[in-house]
């Protein structure tokens, strides 16, 4: 503690449950003096060793290294060692303190991981070499400075799960691997040594890539700026770009592009339909009368934009032939 | 003040009560508006999955129209101003600039990164302030209790977006309390709406919709507020799926953000287009009577 630093009273409210006991969860309240510096993760420690040992919480390194002490501080999914509680008491009064959501609690602030974990291996977050060229023993493969850049942040995880906790594609789809599960993916698809692009993309296109909300949820819990959502866009940009419109939602990323390049602007129905296909236009018929019952415009073409031309000479110079073929 | 106005396609398309409602408002409040028929579409988050670098030189070709004329550009949607702030974000890349600056310049375009994208609710909050809008009021939301719904990309990633905290904003809710409703803090508000993939699974995005709605009802929100059309389509347009997939009826009157200002200041629904809403808005307005002061 620095010694000119005024203690300040932190109220905690802390969730306390046993999944083996059943019963209804509750929150305990405990105060303490601290330094609004402190850690949370200090103060729980500091309530498990003075006031109340049955007090249940996983940490190991104290130091945002480990990742082990992830858990929701006033709603938020955070690290419990990399949060000070002075500027939570400045906003909430106080520190609710909640286990990480989208896992089975255990006891306390402990959740069952496994959730967690059996998506991450499903990535299959492993170099997949070929096995008809196999990389000699002890030797190593060169990278060049940019091939290393193009994945310098996913290295940076320490799996603590926080973007898990924090993301609503996963609280509410079982088929989403989550934002720490693609963002690794992405690190193997860039990885010039790893052989099995074309399998991954095509794979995980299928199996939730086009679930992310890009809502940024995972970008702003993550403690080690690996920007999970940032890396689920590149992931994207990549099947796009190796596969086309093979899915619903590489289609609907396509649908727009060509939208804007024909009138500069959006034509919702017409995109509706790239996107679904007809059958999926026709599904959609009962929700979309009811909508034009009272917004008639969503059958109409917009007018082009004026200049149009600029923005047909923008896509020439920069777009994506095999985005365009499909 | 003068600004660029950047409805964004939904505005002029199936959401336009929305620019009814901005134009309303701006002409109380003394904003004069002046538009752009060369404007494109922002890309909706989507044309920056198939393709960043054009992306953003679309929006560099906007955000340069808007610095020929000396304005700054106003946005009237979340996903909008997302979009064109990320452009000005990525620009910053010496590499993205050379490309975008090698597609522009032989259109005689030249962006020089000094434009500023300003939603509407920074406008009203940041440049006009709540205690000029508050004095204004002539119909107070009195005892309205009014669930604000932000919209993913009017805040994050928040070290880009450079305004609020990415979870914890108060912009919307200091402005609710200026026009005299009661704000309602609730988890939803800043989450997803579930629009980015409702043509992917439908029945997911609806889940997700169902779920903010739920919540804001729980915490006793009369009716929402965004300041982004495409969680109003989320919102209201496929609130009845959104019902669907939650199991139960719902009923939650959601507002645009410059309908909410509009009635307070004196305007009636038909010119803030309420009547367009697939989920009635009258049992909200009916709780807030008529103008006090003409």
């Amino acid at each position: 503690m620095f010694a000119d630093e005024k203690l300040i009273n932190v109220p905690f409210d802390v969730y306390r449950y046993d999944a083996s006991r059943g019963g209804e969860p509750r929150y305990q309240h405990y105060e303490l003096r601290l330094a609004p510096h402190t850690p949370i993760l200090t103060g729980l420690l500091r309530i498990r060793d003075e006031l109340d040992p049955t007090l249940s919480l996983r940490y190991s390194c104290r130091s945002a290294i480990c990742g082990s002490c992830a858990m929701l501080v006033n709603s938020k999914s955070r690290l419990a060692c990399h949060t000070p509680v002075g500027p939570e008491v400045r906003e909430h009064g106080r520190i609710v303190v909640d286990p990480m959501r989208n896992q089975p609690i255990l006891r306390d602030l402990v959740v069952d991981q496994q959730p967690f974990w059996s998506r991450y291996e499903k990535m299959e977050p492993h170099l997949i070499l070929d096995p008809k060229h196999p990389m000699p023993e002890g030797r190593t493969t060169p990278m060049s400075p940019a091939q290393v850049e193009r994945f310098k942040e996913t290295p940076r995880c320490i799996s603590c799960a926080a973007c898990f906790s924090a993301c609503p594609a996963v609280e509410a789809d079982p088929a989403f691997p989550g934002p720490m599960a693609l963002a690794k993916l992405y690190r193997f698809v860039v990885d010039p040594r790893d052989t099995a692009q074309t399998h991954r993309l095509r794979t995980i296109q299928t199996e939730g890539l086009w679930l992310c909300l890009r809502c940024h949820l995972c970008t702003e819990a993550c403690p080690k700026d690996v920007r999970p959502s940032e890396r689920i866009r590149d992931l994207k940009e990549l099947a796009v770009q190796a596969q086309g419109g093979t899915e619903a939602g590489s289609r609907h990323a396509i649908g727009f592009l060509k939208n804007i390049e024909e009138r500069g602007t959006l034509n919702e129905l017409k995109l509706v339909r790239q996107t679904s296909g007809v059958t999926g236009l026709a599904a959609s018929l009962p929700q979309g009368v009811r909508i034009w019952r009272k917004k008639p415009e969503v059958t109409k073409s917009p007018p082009p934009i004026e200049d149009l031309d600029q923005v047909k000479k923008i896509y020439a110079a920069l777009k994506d032939e095999k985005a365009e073929e499909s | 003040m003068r600004l660029a106005y950047y409805p964004g396609c939904v505005a002029q398309e199936s959401g336009k009560e929305l620019d009814m409602a901005t134009r309303w408002v701006c002409r109380a409040l003394g904003i004069e508006l002046v538009a752009f028929p060369s404007f494109s579409c922002c890309g909706s988050g989507f044309v920056d999955e198939a393709n960043e670098v054009l992306n953003v030189a679309l929006n560099a070709r906007n955000l340069a129209i808007a610095e020929k004329a000396g304005l700054d550009l106003l946005t009237i949607c979340s996903t909008c101003q997302g979009m064109l702030t990320l452009a000005n974000v990525r620009l910053a890349d010496p590499k993205v600039k050379a490309r975008v600056d090698a597609a522009l310049g032989p259109l005689g375009i030249h962006y020089g990164g000094s434009t500023k994208v300003k939603h509407l609710l920074r406008v009203l909050t940041e440049d006009i302030g709540v205690e000029a809008i508050r004095a204004k009021v002539v119909r107070p939301l009195a005892g309205l209790k009014v669930g604000a719904f932000y919209g993913c990309h009017l805040l994050r990633p928040s070290d880009e977006m450079q305004w609020q905290t990415g979870e914890e904003p108060h912009a919307f809710e200091d402005l609710l309390t200026a026009v005299g409703a009661d704000p309602v803090y609730y988890r939803g508000r800043v989450m997803c709406c579930g629009f980015p993939i409702q043509f992917v699974k439908p029945e997911t995005a609806s889940r997700i919709a169902g779920r903010q709605i739920e919540d804001a009802k729980a915490h006793g929100a009369d009716a929402m507020a965004t300041p982004c059309p495409l969680c109003h389509i989320s919102l209201d347009a496929y609130q009845n799926q959104a019902a669907k997939a939650v199991g139960h009826r719902l009923d939650m009157p959601v507002f645009h953000l410059p309908q909410v200002v509009g009635l307070a200041l004196g305007a009636t629904p038909e010119e803030l287009g309420l009547p367009r809403h697939l989920v009635p808005t009258d049992p909200a307005v009916a709780k807030i009577g008529r103008p006090v002061r003409a």
